[in-house]
């Protein structure tokens, strides 16, 4: 709990957490800032933005703001959800690896490189493709399962080094059971490590979801950031002028990754203090641009 | 050798892999895994066709294994079917046309991300803590952390809609014959110009991350140290002691980040609507066109392997350690 408190007491931390605490609060009270339903007609096709509707409609007549906010849930939803998702798998098969070793190690590290070579976003969208129109939560279930190899390596690699540290061995000779020394003497000491691997893989989530839907894989029936983009795109809102209609979901997305970022940021300072951001960093902006195949 | 030899063993595995998904995902999708793929054919394949099709993918009236062995055949002589929505195309020769185009522009885009992100990196380890290095790292982590379908779609909103200083999409004015001639290629770099701004905007901060993190790692080194107190020029540690050092590592992420070239910019050339690899891909995903998918897995997991197995090579012949190994 003390890499929480020290957050607490980062600049960046908290403009970052202040982002992502509003865009959370906007998400959970969606029906009280708006008095318009994201899946109704409420208005005349793209008109512009007004006192009536803040951020104008959409070309089938929906209220903007009214989406952007309610798509706020399935964003945070699915960029949470596949984030947790693949921080499980990758600590969990990581301090495996990186403790058991022999047998176990190779068979876990085989299957982790392989994953790491094949280039993931041709792989999520032939998976996508196949599935047709893929729902958030089949998003994030599948998200959840090919994107987990950068946290096994990371992780692996730093329990390797724990695992020679005087407190393992005299657990160890203690006669404490492995799966005990693995969740209580290695996990503690891997928590920021966790913390940067989880909210990188939100980072990654978020974008991998967005722009999968934006390519037309998503649900069109959905309230979501990426679908907003799909259907505005679809609708040339740029050529008729309907500006409104893209940006807004251009905004929310940007300023989602501005609050992951800087948080991010700040718990590398804290768990590198002598890098001020070194090392780690490294791991989740390569994952970002090469796991997402260069967008 | 022996590591070499491993190494191509492993990525042999690896392509097996992805092959392997190939043929197994239609076989586990719900319903009949010929409908699904070649549904979108309609009636317009003739029997004859449909049929080299289908044994090209291993659907085959025998045992599932060999059906797998059948498919892996096509795939190692380079067989990977033909384009349902541009029928008897095969995908190999409608990937080739969009080759060129993804080659020029992300292939220049990744050397320019290169080049820039490397040099801010470098600037800014060298003076970090001030307000250059918070300037450039945060710009650096902000960009990988927006989609790049959003900085794409604000780049055409601004430069191509509002500002007009460029075309909204396509390689090349369309009226023009292509040809090598000044108006030809003045009009391809014009149309070229804001989608690979897009690119470098969306790869630079990548690259500078990880220069700034290995050049502060190595800027503790005894040598540094020494080659200050030896009293040489502060551009002169910087650059030839520093910099070089700390260059070795990023050349095998530019190795794979060329890689992944093949890809094309999936999102940037769709939203620029220009006609790369990305595009085709996009194109054949809302045909629901699955041998060129697939095909393009196939071939970016080959680019990856290759560019993979290069920088093993480059670390081979940098490290004298790993020969022996």
């Amino acid at each position: 709990m003390t890499l929480f408190r020290q957050l607490l007491g980062n600049k960046k931390a908290m403009v970052g957490l202040t982002i992502l605490l509003l865009i959370i609060l906007v998400a959970i009270f969606a029906p009280f800032l708006t008095e318009y339903s994201p899946v109704k007609r409420v208005g005349r096709p793209h008109q512009a933005p007004s006192w009536e509707h803040w951020l104008g409609t959409t070309r089938l007549g929906h209220d903007v703001f009214a989406r952007l906010v309610y798509g706020a849930r399935v964003s945070l939803a699915v960029g949470f959800g596949a984030g947790l998702a693949i921080t499980i798998i990758g600590t969990v098969l990581g301090i495996i690896a990186g403790y058991k070793g022999g047998v176990i190690d190779e068979v876990i590290n085989f299957f982790t490189n392989m994953v790491l070579v094949v280039p993931n976003l041709p792989l999520l969208l032939v998976l996508a493709a196949f599935i047709g129109q893929a729902s958030p939560l089949v998003i994030a279930v599948i998200l959840g399962l090919t994107s987990w190899a950068w946290g096994v390596r990371v992780t692996r690699s730093e329990t390797l080094s724990i695992r020679q540290r005087d407190y393992v061995k005299s657990a160890e000779m203690l006669g404490e059971p492995s799966w005990r020394i693995m969740a209580f003497e290695i996990f503690p000491n891997l928590i920021s490590i966790v913390g940067i691997n989880f909210i990188g893989s939100v980072i990654f989530a978020v974008i991998t979801e967005a722009t999968l839907e934006f390519l037309g894989l998503g649900d069109p029936n959905t309230v979501s950031w990426g679908i907003m983009l799909y259907n505005a795109q679809n609708a040339s809102a740029l050529s008729v002028g309907a500006w409104w209609d893209l940006l807004a979901p251009c905004f929310a997305l940007a300023v989602l990754g501005l609050g992951l970022a800087l948080i991010n940021f700040a718990i590398d300072e804290i768990a590198n203090p002598r890098l001020r951001t070194g090392g780690m960093l490294n791991r989740w902006t390569r994952m970002v641009r090469i796991g997402e195949g260069k967008l | 050798m022996t590591f070499l030899l491993r190494r191509l063993a492993f990525y042999l595995a690896a392509f097996i892999a992805a092959a392997t998904v190939n043929f197994f995902l239609p076989r586990l999708m719900p319903g009949d895994p010929i409908q699904i793929m070649f549904a979108s054919a309609g009636s317009e394949l003739s029997l004859e066709n449909l049929n080299a099709l289908k044994l090209t993918f291993g659907f085959i009236d025998a045992p599932i294994g060999e059906q797998y062995l059948r498919y892996l055949q096509s795939v190692f002589t380079g067989d990977l079917g033909r384009s349902i929505k541009y029928f008897p195309l095969p995908v190999t020769e409608l990937l080739g046309r969009s080759l060129v185009w993804t080659l020029g522009l992300v292939g220049i885009a990744t050397l320019l991300s290169f080049a820039l992100g490397t040099f801010l990196g470098v600037m800014a380890a060298w003076r970090r803590g001030t307000i250059f290095d918070s300037i450039v790292s945060l710009t650096a982590i902000f960009s990988s952390s927006v989609p790049a379908v959003v900085v794409s779609l604000i780049m055409l909103f601004v430069f191509g809609y509002q500002l007009g200083w460029f075309p909204n999409g396509y390689a090349a004015d369309p009226l023009l014959d292509p040809g090598f001639n000044w108006t030809y290629i003045s009009s391809v770099i014009h149309h070229g110009t804001l989608p690979m701004l897009t690119m470098v905007i969306v790869l630079t901060g990548g690259f500078a991350v990880t220069m700034r993190n290995n050049m502060i790692n190595l800027l503790g080194e005894d040598y540094i140290v020494m080659g200050r107190a030896k009293g040489l020029a502060d551009n002169r540690v910087m650059l030839w002691y520093a910099a070089r050092n700390a260059l070795l590592p990023t050349v095998s992420s530019l190795a794979i980040a060329l890689g992944t070239v093949l890809g094309g910019s999936l999102v940037t050339e769709v939203v620029f609507n220009y006609p790369g690899l990305g595009n085709t891909l996009y194109q054949a995903i809302i045909a629901r066109d699955y041998p060129v998918i697939q095909g393009q897995l196939l071939i970016m997991t080959a680019a990856m392997l290759i560019a993979n197995f290069a920088v093993d090579l480059s670390y081979v012949l940098l490290d004298p350690r790993l020969k022996k190994a």
